[in-house]
């Protein structure tokens, strides 16, 4: 005899409460339900990565291309302009071409990190109005993205090694470290404002203003400048130590702005912890003014 | 078999003491408001964040300039197994009360509490990517909707043979028709096993032969313990699936409790504002003689079988749709159509009725006639019609016409599970003695 009922296992209920409340009223419970939801988005967030690289790469002939393109570009542009003498341009400590593409790559990877957050909750629009997941499991899924994107430009800066015959110190190895701060400055200063991208669109058209301005503040197509009010604007500029760390341990192996690095880092670790709970909180009422 | 009597008692009362302890969705005296303005919503919205941020209480329970309440002090609990219906005309505030049980937007006053998963179909193919085959698509759907991908393994042959999409499977979801594409998007929602099911009118999606599939398999779930809210403008499918029903206007519950009465007081309140009986019979002005074809509809009305003017027809009993005329000659081939249909249910003609079809013409003498449709028992349910009315002469050429004759029809309460009346009798044969045939 089979029983026609079927009661669920009642002890993978959880029960969600929602009141008016705030809910840092309940910082325990808050903390709990991040550590939960983190859980729980890891596999959500790998299947909107492959979902969102796979439909990306089905619709483009070039694919991959695109990837190694706008450093390749870039540094040609910036090499003819150089020895046209039409810019004028420090010595750099690596072959300049190789140093653009390079420093291209980092920048990229930067960008593409505080975009991330934006487009991600921007993309998912329709989504977020309608099914409550974990949020974090978009962004997460975008900085795998940010990840994949920059695995694939991996070859080229294997490329530029090989053909500038780049010696690879073993300070190298510390390189992706300063990399995921670089990554993470990026995701902290994205996620801050992914919920104001909701409500204006202000936001996503600001950041692309705000990024071609900002590449020109930090040496990647200069080396770092080191005396004027110009040498102080880029020092404060908090991706200058990130970037010029990464690019001094991938290459020379002589950091020189380590206290600096720690800073920022630093700042960068406390700020996206503090940016996840703001994150969580906003959400709810910029999803609100989403119609579904 | 004994055994099997004792098994089937003890199950029975687990579930029973379960369904007691099982509360899965409780809404306490929960408010929502909105601000119909778009530039100050938004900046609502900034200051309800900067409130939210700093731990302070955001005052939600008053009002502020431009806001309204969308829901207002509603309350109600629902239990493992239990069907609620939920009815109300466009923005009483239906969908809000689905998103703040999908935890979706935080209430401005209140408390919910809700238990299990959560499956709203309001969401029918989140995340869906044109792009991506169907295969694809069914991964990304049901992880959203938070299986993982055991979970979804386990399953995907019953989504792919629910959504009956066979050799579509490989092909981009962007190749799919519309009803395709919403049929996996309920497949993949209503196999995740939801403890809560949100159905927000997407039954409206699919053919006849879908739907009749869904409402199967959400009477499944149900058994299951499932339980689930139904939001939809058919008041049979609610009749069908909910046994409860809440009827909510202008944010507030204006009826809770038995499906058919709140049902029919939802559409008293909805017909009041479009229709009353005083409007009977139908008087048409006059046409001058310039207008006149010959046969001028004059008034329409319905009889009941004494000839006396009746308000609206009572569903099983007989009525008469009598249409006055003045003629202006005698003729013959005189042909009256009456073409009804239910504006209840989304205008569907129910009913086309000629007497020219019936091979039952009729002859007119000058001055002043009364065509009469004789119905020995009104077959319509309860609700709201609109009659066309049309006469013509030898069937093709329209002499008058009443666009639209709006009537309500009344039923006993005992009818309201059928879509139609059926004139019946029961009665017992006996077999044992049929010798002294």
């Amino acid at each position: 005899m089979k029983p026609s009922l079927v009661i669920n296992n009642p002890s993978k209920f959880s029960e969600s409460v929602y009141t008016p409340s705030s809910e840092l009223s309940q910082p325990g419970r808050l903390l709990a339900n991040m550590w939960r939801d983190l859980l729980a988005s890891r596999e959500l967030a790998w299947r909107l990565m492959v979902r969102d690289i796979s439909a990306h790469y089905r619709q483009s002939v070039f694919g991959f291309a695109w990837a190694f393109l706008p450093p390749i570009v870039m540094a040609a542009g910036f090499t003819l302009a150089g020895s046209a003498k039409v810019i004028n341009i420090a010595q750099t400590p690596l072959p300049y071409a190789a140093y653009v593409m390079f420093s291209m790559i980092l920048w990229q990877t930067f960008v593409e990190a505080l975009n991330g957050p934006v487009s991600a909750v921007m993309n998912a629009r329709q989504m977020l109005s309608r099914v409550n997941f974990p949020r974090e499991a978009i962004v997460l899924g975008k900085l795998g993205e940010v990840g994949f994107n920059f695995g694939i430009k991996l070859v080229l800066i294997v490329a530029i090694f090989a053909w500038y015959q780049m010696p690879v110190t073993t300070a190298a190895f510390l390189a992706p470290v300063a990399l995921l701060s670089l990554v993470l400055l990026g995701t902290f200063l994205g996620l801050l404002l992914a919920p104001l991208g909701v409500l204006y669109h202000d936001v996503t058209q600001g950041l692309t203003v705000l990024t071609g301005l900002w590449l020109f503040l930090t040496p990647i197509v200069y080396p770092v400048p080191q005396s004027g009010t110009f040498a102080t604007i880029v020092k404060l500029n908090p991706v200058t130590p990130l970037l010029v760390t990464v690019r001094e341990l991938a290459t020379t192996g002589v950091v020189s702005q380590p206290g600096r690095f720690f800073v920022v880092t630093a700042i960068t670790v406390v700020g996206l912890l503090l940016t996840w709970v703001v994150f969580r909180l906003a959400m709810p009422f910029a999803i609100e003014r989403v119609s579904s | 078999m004994a055994l099997e009597t004792v098994n089937l008692e003890k199950i029975s009362t687990v579930t029973a003491s379960a369904a007691e302890a099982d509360t899965l969705v409780s809404v306490e005296d929960v408010s929502k408001k909105f601000c119909r303005s778009l530039k100050r919503s938004m900046f609502y919205g900034l200051r309800d964040i900067g409130a939210e941020l700093s731990g302070r209480s955001r005052h939600s329970d008053v009002l502020r300039s431009g806001e309204f309440w969308a829901l207002n002090g509603l309350s109600f609990e629902l239990q493992r197994g239990e069907a609620l219906g939920l009815v109300g005309p466009n923005g009483a505030g239906k969908s809000t009360l689905l998103r703040l049980i999908s935890g979706l937007i935080k209430p401005d006053t209140g408390t919910l509490r809700v238990r299990g998963r959560v499956a709203p179909l309001i969401a029918l193919g989140a995340g869906f990517n044109p792009i991506l085959t169907g295969r694809e698509n069914i991964y990304v759907n049901m992880a959203i909707l938070g299986l993982s991908r055991k979970e979804i393994d386990a399953r995907f042959d019953e989504v792919v043979d629910f959504a009956e999409i066979g050799d579509a499977l490989s092909a981009p979801v962007q190749t799919y028709s519309s009803g395709m594409a919403a049929r996996l998007g309920f497949a993949c929602a209503v196999l995740t096993d939801p403890d809560v099911l949100l159905v927000d009118e997407v039954l409206s999606v699919g053919d006849m032969k879908f739907r009749m599939k869904c409402l199967r398999h959400m009477g499944k779930l149900l058994e299951r313990g499932t339980c689930f809210i139904l939001v939809s403008h058919n008041p049979h499918a609610i009749l069908t699936v909910c046994p409860r029903a809440i009827y909510i206007s202008q944010g507030k519950v204006q009826a809770a409790g038995e499906t058919a009465s709140v049902l029919s007081h939802y559409e008293k309140d909805t017909l009041s504002t479009s229709y009353d009986d005083s409007n009977q019979p139908l008087r048409l002005p006059p046409k001058s003689p310039a207008e006149s074809s010959g046969l001028d509809i004059t008034s329409v009305c319905f009889r009941d079988e004494y000839g006396n003017n009746l308000g609206s027809p009572l569903s099983g009993k007989p009525a008469s749709i009598s249409v006055r005329c003045k003629t202006h000659k005698a003729m013959d081939g005189i042909n009256l159509i009456v073409a009804i249909s239910n504006l209840s249910l989304e205008n569907e003609r129910v009913l086309y009725l000629s007497s020219h079809y019936d091979g039952q013409p009729m002859s007119v003498v000058a001055g002043d006639v009364e065509l009469q449709l004789d119905l020995p028992y009104c077959g319509l349910s309860a609700g709201l019609y609109s009659a066309k009315i049309v006469v013509t002469e030898q069937s093709v050429k329209t002499l008058d016409a009443v666009e639209s004759f709006r009537f309500r029809v009344r039923s006993d309460t005992t009818a309201v599970q059928n879509l139609f009346y059926q004139p019946r009798e029961w009665r017992v044969t006996s077999l044992s003695s049929d010798e002294s045939n």
